[in-house]
């Protein structure tokens, strides 16, 4: 098979869910001997980019994408182990990410954590119900360069503002970006918190990572 | 009129004297709290303290309506799933949630316990329907709240699994909303029993922001319908989000009322389910009467009646954080329909 028509699969096979084809497929694409990273930016990456513009126009659900980020996460494992160390290790910034400690909700920030590693960071996914505590130790032990907060619900978006404190309280705030979404949060709510902004969905949040960090 | 004969009016489809004002979910606000002298956590767990609580949506506010419970665990609870006690930062109380590792995988078989009404804190919440409706009468009706099938399904094995189950084995669902439509179902009955005056049931996992469409359709309106058949009095149906995919099947179930997000358009609804499900919403939550004040709630509460809403209500749960007067101000509005 050419390696534009490995391409053309693997981005279809992402935007069909299908875990199982498209790890197969990079099993293949690594013993034709083609370069992995290329494989990620053009054929995975195409594929999640082409989800979410479905996702945008409800064409597709939230159950999709959740399968379809899975199957990316690992085709992209397989790919890495071909890859040079250095180049596996070079990552645009580290996140630290998770959400507010009283919300147990996290489908959405899974799917950012995801998207993120995708396009070249490096995530540290503290998971749900995280108190402000560890968002704060975990910036500082890992040295990051974005700590990013999710909340849906307007009991825990309290949190944010907390977390926008505790950092500064920490003496990190000034060397971090911090970012927030969630369902219940709004551009209005970063504005006010101090935060530096807002993301209204995975996709919106590389775009704006990305300008910051490339 | 009272607020019951107002609120029944509505419902009847008769005039009332004017718009009823009050919420589907969760009323409670600290300031409440500390004007009923009833706090949480105890307010989640203890029927008294629970009714207490409840009332100061009438006594402070003046909404034409009670609700409990606070949270929406209850059902969960006496199914044997944990509960993760509703501390929020700064050491504030908020609302219980479901904790994890869930009980059940999807490859389980759920149980249904045959003392599930006496477990977990259903005995306190029944207790505090029975003394707001001795204390209340037919002046002001008590709401009761349920969880619907497909949330309690969410609850029992996880959210991300049943989503992920929605896409590869949907078929593999359906025990689970079998014994969630289960759960809700004989709770409602007992809080009728108990003196409840109408039912709400919240879906939020059946949302369109959750599952797709096709979803709901195929799965969960069966099992709606079916729990809305067997409650004998009126019932709210709440979900969260833009549910304008999902709509017109939402109304199929049955439910007297709608309760809505202001994601959801009150004009588009009526297009969609016709002229006899009764719509109530009209002011989001988390921005306009969390962070925002009076004059912004009432503007946003003029344009959702003009556009349909028949019960001006907070569009879902209220943050325990929201300000009193913003809440007065939306009665202030409805006074003035």
């Amino acid at each position: 098979m050419e390696k534009a028509e490995y391409m053309e699969k693997a981005a279809q096979h992402i935007v069909d869910a299908d875990e199982e084809a498209v790890e197969k497929l990079a099993r293949e694409y690594l013993i034709e001997g083609f370069d992995p990273i290329e494989m990620i930016e053009k054929g995975l990456s195409e594929g999640i980019r082409k989800l979410g513009v479905l996702f945008d126009r409800g064409e597709i659900f939230l159950p999709h994408l959740i399968i379809a980020s899975e199957a990316m996460t690992t085709a992209v494992k397989i790919l890495e182990q071909a890859m040079p160390a250095d180049q596996v290790g070079k990552k645009l910034a580290k996140v630290v990410i998770g959400t507010i400690e009283g919300d147990v909700h996290d489908i959405g920030k899974g799917i950012v954590a995801t998207m993120l590693r995708v396009y070249g960071f490096e995530v540290f996914d503290l998971g749900r119900d995280v108190p402000i505590a560890t968002f704060v130790e975990k910036a500082k032990e890992i040295g990051a360069d974005v700590v990013g907060s999710s909340a849906l619900m307007t009991t825990t978006m309290v949190g944010q503002k907390a977390l926008e404190k505790a950092l500064k309280d920490a003496g990190l705030r000034d060397n971090l970006i911090t970012m927030l979404g969630g369902a219940a949060t709004t551009e209005h709510w970063a504005a006010k918190i101090g935060a530096n902004f807002w993301a209204e969905s995975a996709g919106d949040t590389v775009m704006k990572l990305k300008e910051i960090f490339s | 009129m009272n607020s019951k004969e107002r609120v029944m009016a509505v419902i009847n489809h008769q005039k009332p004297d004017r718009m009823p004002c009050f919420g589907a979910n969760c009323m409670v606000t600290y300031e409440q709290m500390e004007a009923a002298q009833a706090f949480w956590p105890k307010g989640h767990e203890d029927g008294e303290t629970m009714a207490r609580l409840a009332l100061a949506s009438h006594t402070v506010l003046g909404f034409d309506a009670v609700r409990v419970p606070f949270c929406q665990t209850f059902e969960a609870r006496a199914l044997g799933i944990k509960i993760k006690p509703g501390k929020l930062p700064g050491n504030m109380e908020g609302i219980p949630g479901i904790d994890h590792p869930p009980l059940y995988k999807l490859d389980d078989t759920p149980v249904f316990p045959d003392d599930f009404l006496s477990r977990g804190f259903i005995p306190e919440l029944l207790k505090a329907v029975r003394i707001l409706k001795k204390e209340l009468g037919d002046e002001v009706p008590v709401i009761a709240g349920i969880i619907g099938p497909f949330t309690l399904a969410g609850s029992l094995i996880d959210t991300v699994p049943l989503l992920k189950a929605t896409f590869k084995a949907p078929d593999k669902i359906r025990p689970w909303l079998e014994i969630g439509e289960k759960a809700g179902t004989a709770l409602a009955k007992a809080l009728i029993d108990a003196g409840a005056d109408i039912i709400c049931c919240e879906d939020m996992t059946a949302s369109p922001e959750l599952i797709a469409p096709k979803t709901y359709k195929e799965l969960e309106l069966e099992f709606q319908t079916k729990q809305f058949d067997a409650i004998s009095v009126p019932t709210i149906l709440h979900i969260c989000g833009k549910v304008d995919p999902i709509v017109e099947w939402m109304a199929q179930t049955g439910p007297n009322i709608l309760s809505l997000d202001t994601k959801t358009k009150p004009h588009i609804v009526r297009e969609k389910c016709g002229p006899d499900v009764v719509l109530l919403g009209g002011v989001d939550v988390a921005t306009t009467l969390f962070l925002h004040g009076p004059d912004e709630v009432k503007r946003e509460a003029e344009e959702a009646i003009a556009d349909g809403i028949q019960i001006l209500a907070p569009g879902c749960a209220v943050g325990p954080g929201t300000p009193t007067e913003n809440l007065l101000a939306m009665l202030q509005v409805a006074k003035g329909h």
